[in-house]
């Protein structure tokens, strides 16, 4: 997965529902050092609650991207973010940089 | 000393030869030696059974020889005598932070037990057995089920193969060389009582992705404050150490270490709880004892309430009694001024 362009995670889910499997991978994909290069903010909600999981990204362009973690699965997700992350590398290297 | 042996005249050896064609050894005459008789235990007393393997080691259904065996035994011990366990998602942790992260651990354990000691509690020194894994995730909810769902019968396991007073005629349950009748961990039994089984266990959800285990070998909900608030503290109640008390624990590397480790959850007594339950049970104060005092205190305003209550019952029919008598002494009183008008 590209990480590079991402500046923002935040996630929200509920461990305790197996449908919040998408979103803890897509936590434990992040590189190392992430919290250096990109603000990461995990809310866990009680056992109880059956609030779907939510995964919210922001790029380095401005993009939001709001996933849906459950419908996609985490290979979803990561196709996803490659997707925009693919095009941003691409205008990065068109410019020059 | 040589063994003083004779070889046989060719005589004898050709009728030997003759008598047992089978041996194509050379055949030694010895010494007939006579069997002394057997005792008397020999003889009222059947020979104990013999079992064909150690009882340490009873033939297990699973391949002993792989890790991930090996590692179920493992877990499943872990989680039969460990009643408080926390669970971590760890996420892309370095080699360098873990070590951090538990140096600082060990170091607040250390401080509990001697607070311990000094409050007059006996030394019971659990910073060693106190610990972070990193746990196999389908192997753990493996070991998981069986520890939780296997529960065999309190079958006649007490019949021991080497006790002497064990008839040879018992049958005895580590015996079977198929292994049908073994409970132990790795047994068919275990397998297949808990095979068809995969999602049942409240903990199974969690149980996927990257996880670690801090394991306390008793509930201690000292220990266990002290952890969280070195591993996520929550500022009320698990204030993270300041920087001059607690140099160490705001170092780059345990900092950037602790970002990435995520409290999922709890099993204390085999119950499953989240991460608010977990922190309720981090916050009993005192510990155990603590929480027998709330309880003596409780029990004591309840003991107050009922002696209130039936006493209150009492008077109550006292009065009611009393009223009653008054009523009727009234009754009588004016029924017997009407006879004497009579």
């Amino acid at each position: 997965m590209i990480t590079k362009f991402i500046t923002e995670v935040s996630t929200t889910f509920n461990p305790f529902l197996p449908r919040a499997k998408t979103a803890r991978l897509f936590l434990s994909f992040l590189p190392p050092n992430a919290r250096q290069t990109m603000k990461v903010d995990t809310k866990l909600l009680p056992r109880a609650s059956r609030d779907p999981s939510l995964l919210q990204l922001k790029f380095k362009d401005g993009k939001q991207m709001k996933l849906d973690a459950e419908k996609l699965g985490i290979k979803g997700v990561v196709e996803e973010v490659d997707r925009h992350s693919r095009i941003l590398s691409r205008q990065e290297e068109l410019n020059g940089n | 000393m040589l063994p003083r042996v004779h070889t046989p005249s060719k005589a004898i050896s050709s009728i030997l030869r003759k008598r047992r064609p089978v041996r194509s050894q050379r055949q030694y005459a010895t010494a007939a030696a006579i069997t002394p008789a057997a005792s008397h235990e020999q003889m009222t007393r059947s020979s104990s059974p013999i079992a064909r393997y150690p009882l340490t080691q009873p033939p297990s259904y699973k391949p002993p020889e792989f890790r991930k065996s090996q590692l179920l035994r493992q877990y499943a011990s872990l989680l039969r005598s460990t009643p408080l366990m926390l669970l971590f998602q760890h996420n892309n942790l370095k080699a360098n932070e873990w070590v951090g992260i538990r140096r600082e651990l060990s170091a607040a354990l250390k401080k509990v037990d001697a607070a311990r000691v000094a409050a007059g509690h006996p030394p019971e020194p659990l910073e060693d057995a106190i610990k972070v894994q990193i746990i196999q995730t389908g192997i753990f909810a493996a070991a998981l089920r069986v520890v939780e769902f296997f529960k065999p019968e309190s079958q006649s396991a007490s019949l021991d193969p080497t006790d002497p007073a064990t008839p040879s005629s018992a049958t005895v349950p580590v015996f079977t060389k198929s292994g049908d009748e073994l409970t132990h961990t790795l047994s068919k039994a275990a397998h297949e009582a808990v095979a068809d089984i995969r999602t049942a266990h409240a903990l199974a959800p969690l149980l996927a992705g990257p996880l670690a285990v801090l394991t306390f070998p008793n509930v201690s909900p000292q220990h266990m404050k002290a952890a969280l608030s070195i591993l996520s503290p929550s500022p009320p109640d698990f204030p993270a150490p300041t920087r001059r008390a607690n140099p160490g624990w705001h170092d780059a590397a345990v900092q950037s270490g602790l970002q990435k480790l995520l409290l999922l959850g709890a099993r204390v007594e085999g119950k499953v709880f989240d991460v608010d339950g977990t922190k309720w049970v981090g916050s009993i104060d005192g510990g155990l004892d603590g929480l027998r005092a709330q309880l003596v205190a409780m029990l004591q305003g309840i003991g107050g309430g009922v002696t209130n209550t039936l006493e209150s019952a009492g008077r109550s029919l006292y009065f009611t009694v009393e009223g009653r008598r008054t009523i009727l002494e009234d009754e009588q009183k004016e029924a017997s001024g009407e006879t004497a008008k009579q």
